[in-house]
Formats: C-alpha cells, structure tokens, sequence
C-alpha cells in the first residue's frame, strides 16, 4: 500500500471545519486564495506521495551514520531535501522580503502533517529550519537577517535547534553553555549539546545552530542569550553529495 | 562560518561527537555537538534568550503534533489496506477481508474518528495563529496558546494510539519489521517526547494557559456550545452530547482553577485529553452539518470517543495527595 497524502481532507477542514476563510479576508494574508490553497496542497501531496514516501523505508533501514566527523545521510535524502527547498517549501510562511512565499501557518501546518505521514525523519529538516527562520524574522538584527534568511528560506543552508544539554532536558533554565562576549560584538560559545536534530549532514552546506547559551558570570536562570553559529561542512558542494550518500 | 559576502568561510568551532542510535526516526541524525569557543552572534536582546526561543518552541510544538497526525494518517493508510486484503473466518456482513469484522471495523473507525479530530484542533490552532499575526487582536492570541499545548499533546497522542492500532490490525505481521507498521510506531514514539514533553505540554494547559483565570478555555468552550446548539435540528442526539461534554468540561475547568498548582500537576494530562476530546467532537459535529456523508464519522467519535471524557475529568480533579501517598518504595514493588 503506498502512503497517499491526505489533500482532500485538509481541504475540507479549512473550508468548512476551521473558517480558514476569515484568514484569506485579512490583509496580511490577500494572497491565500482558493486557487492557491488548491495549488498549495495539490502540489505538496504530489511532492510527499512520489518523493519524499518512496525514502521513508530507507531511512529507517540505512541510518544516518558519522563517518570521519561528517554526518552521512540516508539514502536519496539529498535529493529529498533539495525537491523540498526547490519547491519552496521551507519559506511557505517565511517573509516574502527574503525569499519566503508569506503564507499562512494553517497551510503549513498542512503541509506539515502530510510531509510527516510521508517521511518524518526527513521532513524534520525543514521543520527545524523553518522554527529558526521565524525566531530570526522576530528578533535578529537587519544585518543577521539580509546575511542567514534568504539561504535559509531557499534550503541552501539548515537551521538546527541546539538547547537540550545533560543536565537540562525539561528544566531549559539548567542550561550551562557559555557564551562569553568577545569583544567585537560577537560571543566564544562553549559546551555540550546533546540529541540535536540534522545537527549536521551533508546536505545542506552550512548547519546554523540557534540555541541559548548563559552568558559567561551570569548564570542566573534568565540569562539566556539566543546565539547562531556559523559551521561550515567540509561537504560544501551539492553535487558531490549523492555519490556518498547514496552508495 | 559565513564571510563577509555570506559565503561559507572558515569551519568554526564546533563539531558532532557521536550521533545517537534510537527506537525510531534512523534517518534523521541526532547528534551530540560539542562547543569549543565557537564564534556566535546574538540573536535578540542579551539575557531574554529564552524568549526568542520559545518563539521558535511554540510553532514548532504545532508542527510537532501536525507531524502525530501525518503518522497516524500514514499509518491508518496502511492498516485499512492491509485489513480489505486480509482474509481470516467468515465475516458478518459477507466481505472477505477481516475489515468485515465488527472488532476489525471498529479499530480502524476509532483511529480514523481521532485522525480526523487532531488534524481539525491543529487547523484549529494554526488558524489563531494567523488570525494573531494578522490582527494583532489580544484574543486570537489567547486562542493561540490555549490550542498550542492541546495540538501537540492530543497529535501526537494519536500518532502513537493509532500507529499502535496499526500494528494489531495487521496481527503477528504488524510485530515484523518488513511490513513496515512498526516502523511508524517506532517513529511516531519519540513525538510525545520532544518539542516539550506531554506531560509539559499538560501542565501548560492547566497552569499557564489557565492563568487568565480560564478566559480563553470559557469562551472556545461558549463556541462549542454554540456550534452544538446550531446543530440541534440537524442531528439532536449527537449535538445534545457535545453540549452536555461541554457542560461538564466547563464544571472540570472551573474545578481546576479551584485547586492549587501542583493538585492541578497532577490531573493535567487526563484535563488536556477530556479538552480534546470534547474540542474534537464539536469540530466532527461541524463537518457534519456542512457534509452529511461525514456524521457516520462523527457519530464514532461523539459516540464511541467522547463518552471517556467523564472519566477523564474524575481523574481530573483528585489533586496530587494520593500519589504522594505512594512512596518511591512501594512503587518500586
Ligand atoms: C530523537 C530526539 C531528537 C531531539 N531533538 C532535539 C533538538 O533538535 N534540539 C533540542 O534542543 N532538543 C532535542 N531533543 C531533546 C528533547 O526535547 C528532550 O529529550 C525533551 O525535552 C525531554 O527532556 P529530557 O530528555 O531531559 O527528559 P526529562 O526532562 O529528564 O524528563 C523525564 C521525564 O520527567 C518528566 N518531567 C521532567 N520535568 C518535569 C516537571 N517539571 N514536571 C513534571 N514532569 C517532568 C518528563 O515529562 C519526562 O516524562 C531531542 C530528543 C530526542 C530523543
């Protein structure tokens, strides 16, 4: 039996279930239409059904596996990942003004759970990119922002959420990673994270972890900062992933 | 590290230890990162970290139950299939496969009245979302986080329930690898877990959420109500039991914000169900009256589902005393 994305029932939800209509009648969101809400999941459904499905059984059987410090894929999840991001689909609700389509959260929540029914292990890549994209649209600066969201919205970097360590699972306020300002703006980050998602692989050329760090003598619970870290793979090019990842 | 024009520069100072190796999700790496003096720019305001990401916490928590639901479909896809094909005894209705069992059916009904319930909560709360964003209106807000823990805790809850349904339809071939349906229960396991606990997500509801003295909880319960009372004419029965549900859900809120935090600890995951489940058939109500070939579905749920809300809100309000009077020892055995 091959998984068939449920387009039809999301379309019925939004329809008669949860008046997505009032959503399309704002302002912000003119653009959802009924011609592109139709679109929308027509077209992911045809992406989970033919390409990210067919991955799902390889995933769980061919892990992803470290191999001299490099994180190799499963098979076909490149070329997974970048039918994702050349569909537009990480920035489904990104700002328009880098790259993103500026749609509403209730189509990609959509698009979520269909992605999820076809391939979960894959589609938590976009997830995770598109939970850094929103927190820089929020509260980075212009300059972060004109640097990491066009190449995050357009897949060609990853975003990765760095905040569980040892001692801090539930209790986020445990955390013990310092981050020590520099003194040219920029901060010294040291510690340990643990059970970080895509925290790297050799897909995308550059892994971005977001992820709160105390800063250095002042440890008290609140002294969060939300720091990204550049890490460039050694696997920079897109075409020289298949060969290995797919072997 | 980027350069100046936004190109990969030098490697920075971190690097993955070890990857883990898990019950499920193989294809997705998760790895220990080890921080060596890596350089970081700040995101936000020094010292409110945490609230930049809890940001990127609380919409991906939505996601994380989306992606409870998508298992559950793929999962049901799969079990339904295997269920026509499957022939064992002679079934009541003449069908052949052993989806023409009664006991058969009813698995694979329940699992699909629950599908569709999540899915319409998560649709439910992304649409807050929106209305939030586009607005700016204190109320959508409100709906937002009251729905955020609920879609994640009951999405999630359901691509376990029903992944796990998958693997007894399919009998002994549901416990072998090659047929695939473990597969999604292996997967689907580790949702309830990240993005925040169920259990956190529980406690969440019932403190945070409810810290507007029940506000938010009042006025979705009002509009359930109101959804029951427009479907009185059209289908009585089932609209006189999602209104009694939403009665009794109103009392168990009333009754939570009555008790002190850590008694309201203690029934918060039963709390979070019985909204639910409640939500939920209100939601199946209103596909109902806009298809009628969609009230056989909601009849399962209202029916067959909703009644465990009762037992739910019991379990609700009996404050933590009695599982404290159970001590580490004695539950050590
Ligand atoms: C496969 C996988 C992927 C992950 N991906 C990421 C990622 O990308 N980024 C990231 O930062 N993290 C990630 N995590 C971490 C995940 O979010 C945590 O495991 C989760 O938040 C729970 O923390 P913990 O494991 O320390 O459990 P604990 O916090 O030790 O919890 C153990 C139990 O105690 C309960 N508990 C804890 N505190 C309380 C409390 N105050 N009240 C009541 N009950 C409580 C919990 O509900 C749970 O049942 C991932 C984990 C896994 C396994």
């Amino acid at each position: 039996m091959t998984y068939r994305a449920a387009a039809a029932d999301h379309r019925f939800i939004l329809d008669h279930v949860v008046d997505f209509a009032q959503v399309a009648a704002t302002d912000r969101f003119a653009d959802a239409t009924a011609d592109t809400v139709a679109a929308i999941l027509t077209e992911a459904a045809r992406l989970c059904d033919d390409v990210m499905a067919p991955l799902n059984r390889g995933g769980d059987q061919t892990p992803a596996r470290l191999e001299n410090g490099v994180v190799r894929s499963s098979p076909g999840f490149a070329e997974g990942y970048r039918a994702i991001a050349d569909g537009g689909w990480i920035g489904l609700s990104a700002s328009p003004e880098f790259g993103g389509m500026g749609l509403p959260m209730a189509l990609n929540t959509a698009v979520t759970d269909m992605m999820s029914g076809a391939c979960l292990s894959l589609q938590l890549k976009p997830l995770l990119t598109q939970g850094q994209i929103e927190a820089l649209e929020h509260h980075a600066s212009d300059a972060l922002k004109a640097l990491y969201l066009p190449k995050l919205i357009s897949g060609e970097w990853s975003g990765t959420m760095n905040l569980t360590e040892p001692q801090a699972g539930s209790d986020v306020g445990a955390l013990r990673t310092k981050a020590a300002p520099k003194g040219d703006g920029t901060f010294a980050v040291t510690g340990q994270k643990i059970f970080i998602t895509w925290g790297d692989c050799d897909i995308t050329a550059n892994h971005l972890p977001s992820g709160a760090g105390a800063a250095a003598r002042r440890r008290a619970r609140h002294a969060g900062h939300l720091a990204l870290h550049g890490a460039e793979v050694p696997c920079r090019t897109r075409r020289a992933i298949p060969a290995r990842a797919t072997s | 590290m980027p350069d100046a024009a936004g190109n990969p520069g030098a490697r920075n100072k971190l690097k993955v230890v070890s990857l883990e190796h898990k019950l499920g999700i193989h294809g997705s790496p998760t790895c220990v990162m080890q921080f060596d003096g890596a350089t970081g720019w700040l995101v936000g305001e020094p010292h409110k970290g945490m609230a930049a990401m809890f940001t990127m916490m609380n919409n991906a928590r939505l996601g994380v139950g989306a992606q409870g639901v998508g298992l559950a479909e793929a999962a049901l896809q799969k079990a339904v299939a295997f269920a026509v094909d499957r022939v064992q005894g002679v079934t009541a209705e003449g069908v052949p496969g052993i989806i023409g069992h009664a006991e058969v059916r009813r698995m694979l009904a329940e699992a699909r009245a629950e599908v569709f319930a999540a899915r319409a909560i998560a649709a439910a709360c992304a649409v807050a979302i929106d209305m939030a964003n586009a607005t700016g209106d204190a109320g959508w807000e409100a709906r937002a986080a009251l729905l955020t823990p609920i879609a994640k805790a009951y999405g999630t809850d359901t691509g376990c329930k029903v992944a796990d349904i998958g693997v007894q339809v399919h009998g002994g071939m549901g416990f072998i690898e090659e047929t695939g349906a473990a597969q999604y229960l292996r997967d689907a396991r580790i949702t309830t877990i990240y993005e925040g606990t169920n259990g956190i997500q529980a406690m969440d509801l019932v403190g945070r959420k409810l810290a507007d003295g029940g506000e938010a909880a009042f006025r979705l319960i009002g509009e359930i109500e109101t959804g029951a009372k427009a479907a009185r004419d059209t289908l009585p029965d089932l609209a006189e039991e999602v209104w009694s549900a939403a009665e009794s859900l109103r009392e168990a809120t009333e009754a939570m914000l009555a008790q002190a935090m850590n008694d309201r600890f203690a029934g918060a995951v039963p709390y979070l169900r019985a909204f639910a489940l409640v939500l939920g058939a209100g939601l199946h109500l209103k596909a109902a009256l806009a298809d009628p070939a969609r009230a056989a579905l909601a009849r399962v749920m209202i029916r067959r589902l909703l009644p465990d809300h009762a037992a739910l809100i019991a379990r609700s309000r009996d404050g933590a005393g009695d599982l404290y009077a159970l001590s580490p020892e004695v539950l050590a055995g």
